[in-house]
């Protein structure tokens, strides 16, 4: 597969933000035009509106709806705006419990549980945004396609004396522990990882008697 | 609340219209307009007490009718309506003397609310 450059991932970056503010809009709206709803039913009686109580129960759902969508659109313009800049300062408990939030429709499907351990103290630093949460992304991806169904998923960043550690690990169920990161298939996946890693330059070690992938990083940063 | 009189401006005119829709039940007088040229206009033929602006249209921008109201030495209060990418331009716009500025899809509450502190502050 052909690598896409920065100007590429920026453009699609771009867009993304650009449809994102559209959907937003369409999403201000239809909450407005649910609200009118609900304004004109509390206005009318039950008598002269058929219906009156089922639509008094139905339409706030499409508000409850509108909210999940913003919540959606502000995290997927969150996410377009990692390629404004190649690098960039982040802030790690923000920047992975964002991913976390991005990927959760993943595990759910695998019915596993993303969870999400923030560090104890703030950790600013300057890295590549997406290529960081793409090498999280991976080690996400590699336990739902490496293990049985249901389980945890907990990935917890801490500092580890002049080193920052992001920790992925697997609670759950593995049919065979000795394939874990060791049968052919992971190869390809851990490749791929390898190389975001290095690009990083970082570093991974992968442990499957704990079931859990270390992403490990040299400090570069400013410590709060 | 029928003494106040608000100008809501935005290029959603589906938003527009129905925001004005619901503050008139709620006894708010409310005239709209889709772009900046129009806000000018009326805001220079019938002041309104309290103008809501939408930061990012095509044309002039709520930013822009901001400054234009300052080099008129128009005093109206202004709220503004921010999108993604576009908070940046509150923050400018509290600078250019804005009232406040609040994120869409806004609470109509909160804007109310806002629309009130506005009123009695600036009488």
């Amino acid at each position: 597969m052909k690598e896409m450059s920065e100007k590429e991932i920026a453009f699609i970056g771009k867009i993304t933000a650009g449809v994102t503010h559209e959907i937003n809009n369409a999403l201000a709206s239809i909450k407005e035009i649910s609200g009118l709803m609900e304004d004109l039913l509390s206005m009318s009686s039950t008598d002269s509106f058929p219906h009156h109580e089922k639509f008094v129960k139905v339409v706030p759902k499409i508000r409850e709806q509108v909210e999940r969508c913003v919540t959606l659109t502000t995290q997927l313009n969150k996410f377009s705006h990692l390629t404004d800049e190649y690098t960039a300062q982040v802030e790690l408990n923000d920047f992975i419990g964002h991913l976390v939030f991005l990927t959760q429709r993943f595990a759910r499907i695998k019915r596993v549980d993303l969870k999400y351990q923030p560090a104890d103290q703030s950790v600013k630093f300057s890295t590549i945004p997406i290529q960081l949460q793409m090498a999280i992304y991976y080690c996400i991806t590699y336990f739902l396609s490496h293990t049985d169904d249901g389980g945890k998923i907990i990935i917890h960043p801490f500092m580890n004396g002049e080193q920052y550690s992001i920790r992925i690990k697997y609670e759950g169920e593995v049919s065979d522990k000795t394939k874990l990161f060791n049968d052919s298939s992971s190869k390809e996946e851990l490749l791929i990882l390898q190389d975001v890693i290095s690009s990083l330059e970082g570093s991974a070690e992968f442990d499957g008697s704990v079931q859990s992938i270390n992403l490990i990083f040299e400090v570069r940063q400013e410590n709060n | 609340m029928d003494e106040y009189r608000v100008l809501i401006v935005d290029d959603e005119k589906e938003l527009v219209t129905t925001i004005a829709e619901r503050l008139q039940i709620r006894g708010i007088q409310t005239d709209t307009a889709t772009d900046g040229e129009t806000a000018l206009a009326m805001i220079e033929e019938n002041p309104p007490q309290v103008v809501v602006l939408d930061v990012m249209m095509p044309g002039i921008g709520g930013i822009e009718i901001l400054q234009r109201m300052n080099a008129q030495n128009i005093k109206i209060p202004v709220i503004l309506l921010t999108g993604y990418g576009s908070t940046e331009q509150g923050t400018e716009g509290m600078e250019l003397g804005a009232f406040d500025y609040i994120m869409k899809p806004c609470d109509l509450n909160i804007l109310i609310s806002k629309i009130k502190e506005a009123v009695k502050l600036y009488g």
